[in-house]
C-alpha cells in the first residue's frame, strides 16, 4: 500500500517537472503579444470583421501597399491606371500568386472577392464600384458608379485583404475562424479567439510587398501571437522572456521597458490625435471667441513635455500630420497663444475676478470638462484644466467609465471633454463633425451650413484622390476655424521587442508593424 | 427525502427568473450599447437604425426581455452581437478553462485547507495554531488580483519556475490555481477548526476517550468526521463563488475562460454573451448550494431524520 502510493507520488512528480520545464523555443520561432485594443478579435474574416488584428496582415495580402509616408506602392496589384473622369480602375496582376490552398490568384479572382462585400458590415468599402471586368487573365478593370478617390486606400486596408473566394463561399461563417486561406506569408495553423493564433510560414511565398527587402519567404519559420488583456501581465512576459514583441505599449509602461538591457522599444508614427471637443451649442461656447479662448488656452507643448515625456509631437490640426489634409494654411493651425485668449474672453465680456475666475452679469465662468476613466486621460485633463483655469476658465473634471462615455456624449449636454481618436484618414472630420451625426460621434454638435457644404464636396465630390485633397484641406480647415475643437497631441506608437531574440529592418517603410516589418525580421539563433 | 430534493429544485424556479430579470435589467440600464462597437467610420445614421433592429435592439425592453429568456428557457442563448457566433459556442469553448482552474483551486483548498485546519486545532493555543490562523487571516484579505501579481512577480520573475501567464502548458495553471485557492483556504481552514474544537467537547468524544482510545485516533477518525459536515457544506458553496472569484485571475493570468470572456463582452456591450456569463455564474451559485443542502442531508442523520 504504502508502495504504491509512493510510485504514485514518484510518477506525478516526475511527469510535473516535465510539465514545468521550461517549453525550449527553437530556432525562427516567435511569440508576439497583440495590442490590448485588438483582444478579442472574433474572425480572420477581413470582409465581415469589424475589428482585425495584426495577425491579419500576415495570413492576407493586399492590392496595395501604403508606406510610412501613407503613400501607395504596388503588391498584388503591380500597376494601375485610373480613368480622367474616375470612372474606371484598370488594375495589372502580378502572376504567379498562389493562395494557402493552392488556389491561384489571378482576374477571376477579383469579381467573387468584391461581390462578398455586398450587405457585409464593409460593404461601403465597394459601394462605388458598378461592375468588375476581367480584362485578360491578369488584368481587371473596375467599372464605377461615381468616382471613387479613396480607392487606393481602401485597397490598402486589411479590410480588402484579398481572400479566397472558392473556400470563402464554401466555409461560411467558419471562413476565418476555423479555416482562412489568403496569399500572405503565413498560413493559420489555429486560432482560439481571445487566447491565441498560431501561424506557419508560408514556404511559396514570393510576391512580398516591394517597401520590405525581403519579399518571400518570411525569415520567421513560426509565429505565435498571444492575447493579453492586463498591459502588466504582458510586461512581465517580455521581460521574463515568455514572449518576444509587445505590439503595444502603453505610455505609463514606456519607462519600464527602457530599464530593461535585454528589451528595445521601436517607434513609429502612431495614427492617434489627442484633441478638446467644445460643444458649440452650449453657453458660453455658442460664443465662437470664447471657442478660440479655450482652444487657443492649451499648451500643447507643456502637455507633450509634462504628460508624454517628450514623446510624440503636438496636434496643431485635427488630422495625424502624415495625411496630406492635415496640411492646413498657418493661419488655421491652433496653436497656445494665452495673450490671445486672454484678449478674446475680455472682448466676450468675460472680466478676470480677483479669485482668478472670469465672470460676466455676475455668472462666474464656470463649465464642465468630460474625460473617461484610463489613467493616461485623467492625468491629461487635469493638466488641461489646470491650463484652462490660468486663463480664467474654472473646468469642473467629471470622469466616466471607457464603455460608457459614448453614451453620456449622445446626451449632448457636454461642455468640454478630453478624448483621442484613432484613424488615419481625412473622412475622420466629416465623422466628428457632420450635422447628421450629433451627440455622438458630433461631441461638438457643430453644424454649420458652410462645412455642411464643403462636406459633401469632399465626401462625394472629388473625382480623384489629388480633387479629394484639395476638397478635404478646405473642409478641415474651415472646420478648425471655426473652433469645435481644440487638437491637444499627437502620440507615436511604441513596440517593445527582446533584443537578444529578435533582429528588427534597419528601415521600416511601413504606417504600422505588420506584414513589410515582419518580412524582413529574423530571430537570433 | 425524494419530496425535499423537489421541493428544493422546484424553488430554483422563481429564484432562476429573478435572476434572469435581473441581469437583464442591470445590463440594459447601463449606458453604452453594442452598435458604438460595430460602427465604422462613415457609416450613416441609417446603417444604424438597421443594425439596431437586426439585433432587435429596437424593440422595447420588455419584449427584448421575453424573447431573450423564451430562448434561454429553450436553450437557445443567442447569438454574440459583437462576436458574431453562437453563444452557446464562445460558452462551450471558455468553459472547461474555467471548470479546470476552479476545480483544482477548489481542489486545492479543500486539502490544504482542511489539513491545516486539522493542525490548528491539534495544537489549539499553540504556536502552529497561531502561526496557521495567522497565515489564514492575511490570505483571505488579499484581494486575488494583488496576490496574483505579486506570485507572478515572485515565482515567474524573480524565481523563473513558472511561467507568467496564458494556458500553453500545465504548469501555466499552478498560479492562477494558488491565487483563487489560498483565499478558499483560510475559510476553509477556520472553518475545521472551529467544527473540530466544538466537537472535541462533545459528550460522545468524552466516552471515546473514556473507552481508552488514543487522542489522535480519536480526533481524526470520530472528531474529524463529525466536524467535516459545515465544511462540506461551505466547500459546495464556494463551487459557484470560486467561478466568479476566477473573473479577475484569469484577466490577469491571461487565461480563456468564463472571466476573460465575460469582461471583453462586458466592454464591448454585447448583451447576449453577458448575459449568458452571468446566468451561468448564477446558475453555479444555485447549484453550489443545491448541492450543499444535499450533501448535508446525505450526511448528517439528524437532518435526514428531519426530512424523512
Amino acid at each position: 500500500m504504502t508502495m504504491s502510493i509512493r510510485k504514485t507520488l514518484l510518477t506525478a512528480s516526475v511527469s510535473l517537472f516535465a510539465l514545468f520545464a521550461a517549453q525550449a523555443v527553437t530556432a525562427q520561432e516567435a511569440v508576439f503579444v497583440l495590442n490590448t485594443s485588438e483582444v478579442g478579435a472574433p474572425t480572420y474574416n477581413p470582409i465581415k470583421a469589424n475589428n482585425l488584428n495584426k495577425a491579419t496582415t500576415l495570413i492576407f495580402d493586399r492590392m496595395v501597399s501604403q508606406a510610412a509616408d501613407l503613400s501607395f506602392h504596388p503588391w498584388l496589384a503591380e500597376s494601375w491606371e485610373e480613368a480622367p473622369d474616375g470612372m474606371s480602375w484598370t488594375f495589372h496582376l502580378k502572376p504567379g500568386v498562389k493562395f494557402h490552398n493552392g488556389e491561384p490568384f489571378n482576374a477571376a479572382t477579383i469579381g467573387p472577392w468584391l461581390e462578398a462585400f455586398k450587405g457585409s458590415e464593409n460593404a461601403y468599402m465597394t459601394e462605388a464600384i458598378a461592375k468588375v471586368e476581367v480584362v485578360d487573365d491578369l488584368t481587371v478593370k473596375f467599372v464605377m458608379a461615381r468616382p471613387e478617390p479613396n480607392m487606393l486606400y481602401n485597397l490598402s486596408s486589411s479590410f480588402m485583404s484579398v481572400i479566397e473566394p472558392k473556400s470563402y463561399a464554401a466555409l461560411g461563417d467558419n471562413y476565418g475562424v476555423t479555416e482562412v486561406y489568403g496569399t500572405g506569408p503565413f498560413k493559420m495553423e489555429s486560432f482560439t479567439v481571445g487566447q491565441e493564433t498560431v501561424l506557419v510560414r508560408n514556404d511559396d511565398y514570393t510576391w512580398g510587398s516591394p517597401l520590405a527587402k525581403n519579399t518571400g519567404p518570411a525569415h520567421i519559420a513560426k509565429i505565435t501571437f498571444r492575447e493579453i488583456a492586463e498591459d502588466s501581465t504582458a510586461f512581465l512576459e517580455l521581460k521574463t522572456g515568455g514572449v518576444d514583441m509587445l505590439l503595444g505599449v502603453p505610455a505609463d509602461l514606456l519607462s519600464e521597458v527602457k530599464k530593461e538591457p535585454n528589451l528595445a522599444v521601436l517607434t513609429l508614427p502612431g495614427q492617434d490625435v489627442y484633441y478638446m471637443p467644445i460643444n458649440v451649442t452650449k453657453a458660453p461656447f455658442d460664443d465662437i471667441k470664447v471657442r478660440e479662448a479655450v482652444a487657443k488656452a492649451i499648451n500643447q507643448e507643456e502637455i507633450l513635455a509634462s504628460v508624454f515625456g517628450g514623446v510624440g509631437s503636438i496636434a496643431d490640426t485635427f488630422l495625424i500630420s502624415a495625411l496630406p489634409e492635415s496640411h492646413v494654411s498657418d493661419a488655421a493651425k491652433i496653436h497656445y497663444d494665452p495673450a490671445r485668449a486672454n484678449a478674446l474672453l475680455d472682448e466676450a465680456g468675460w472680466v478676470m475676478g480677483a479669485d482668478g475666475v472670469r465672470a460676466k452679469d455676475g455668472q462666474p465662468l464656470k463649465v464642465s470638462l468630460w474625460t473617461q476613466s484610463d489613467s493616461i486621460f485623467r492625468r491629461l485633463t487635469e493638466v488641461v484644466q489646470a491650463q484652462l483655469k490660468a486663463v480664467g476658465v474654472e473646468a469642473e473634471i467629471t470622469t466616466f467609465d471607457s464603455s460608457m462615455i459614448r453614451d453620456q456624449y449622445k446626451t449632448g449636454t457636454q461642455q468640454l471633454a478630453v478624448r483621442s481618436y484613432d484613424w488615419d484618414n481625412a473622412d475622420i472630420v466629416d465623422w466628428f463633425f457632420g450635422a447628421d451625426r450629433l451627440g455622438y460621434p458630433n461631441i461638438s454638435m457643430f453644424n454649420d451650413p458652410k462645412a455642411e457644404e464643403l462636406r459633401k464636396a469632399a465626401m462625394t465630390g472629388s473625382k480623384n484622390m489629388a480633387e479629394r485633397v484639395a476638397n478635404f484641406t478646405a473642409y478641415h480647415e474651415y472646420v478648425l476655424t471655426q473652433f469645435p475643437m481644440a487638437p491637444i497631441y499627437q502620440p507615436v506608437e511604441s513596440v517593445a521587442y527582446n533584443a537578444d531574440r529578435l533582429v528588427m529592418p534597419t528601415e521600416l517603410n511601413a504606417p504600422v508593424v505588420g506584414s513589410t516589418a515582419v518580412m524582413d525580421m529574423e530571430v537570433k539563433e | 427525502m425524494y419530496s425535499y430534493l423537489i421541493r428544493r429544485i422546484v424553488m430554483l424556479v422563481p429564484v432562476f427568473l429573478a435572476v434572469s430579470l435581473v441581469i437583464f435589467l442591470i445590463l440594459h440600464f447601463i449606458p453604452g450599447d453594442p452598435i458604438d462597437n460595430l460602427l465604422k467610420v462613415g457609416s450613416s445614421p441609417a446603417a444604424r437604425a438597421e443594425m439596431e433592429a437586426r439585433y432587435g435592439l429596437d424593440q422595447p425592453l420588455p419584449v427584448q426581455y421575453g424573447i431573450w429568456l423564451s430562448k434561454v428557457v429553450q436553450g437557445d442563448l443567442g447569438t454574440a452581437i459583437v462576436a458574431r457566433r453562437p453563444v452557446s459556442d464562445l460558452i462551450l469553448q471558455a468553459l472547461p478553462h474555467s471548470l479546470r482552474l476552479g476545480g483544482l483551486a477548489l481542489l486545492f483548498s479543500s486539502v490544504v485547507g482542511v489539513g491545516l485546519g486539522v493542525l490548528a486545532a491539534l495544537n489549539r493555543d499553540k504556536w502552529p495554531d497561531r502561526a496557521i490562523m495567522g497565515g489564514v487571516l492575511l490570505g483571505s484579505t488579499m484581494p486575488s488580483f494583488w496576490l496574483g501579481l505579486i506570485l507572478m512577480l515572485i515565482f515567474s520573475v524573480w524565481l523563473g519556475w513558472l511561467p507568467v501567464s496564458g494556458a500553453r502548458s500545465a504548469s501555466a495553471l499552478v498560479l492562477p490555481v494558488l491565487t483563487i485557492g489560498l483565499g478558499g483556504t483560510a475559510l476553509v481552514a477556520r472553518i475545521t477548526r472551529v467544527a473540530m474544537i466544538e466537537a472535541s467537547g462533545r459528550d460522545f468524544v468524552t466516552l471515546l476517550h473514556a473507552k481508552g482510545l488514543s487522542p489522535l485516533r480519536i480526533q481524526l477518525r470520530h472528531v474529524l468526521r463529525h466536524a467535516l459536515i459545515p465544511v462540506v457544506t461551505i466547500l459546495a458553496l464556494r463551487i459557484g463563488w470560486i467561478l466568479g472569484g476566477a473573473v479577475t485571475v484569469e484577466v490577469v493570468f491571461a487565461r480563456p475562460g468564463l472571466g476573460t470572456l465575460l469582461i471583453k463582452s462586458l466592454s464591448q456591450h454585447d448583451y447576449p454573451v453577458v448575459q449568458a456569463c452571468l446566468l451561468m455564474l448564477a446558475m453555479a451559485v444555485m447549484l453550489g448550494t443545491l448541492l450543499g443542502d444535499i450533501l448535508q442531508a446525505a450526511m448528517d442523520p439528524r437532518v435526514r431524520a428531519a426530512l424523512a
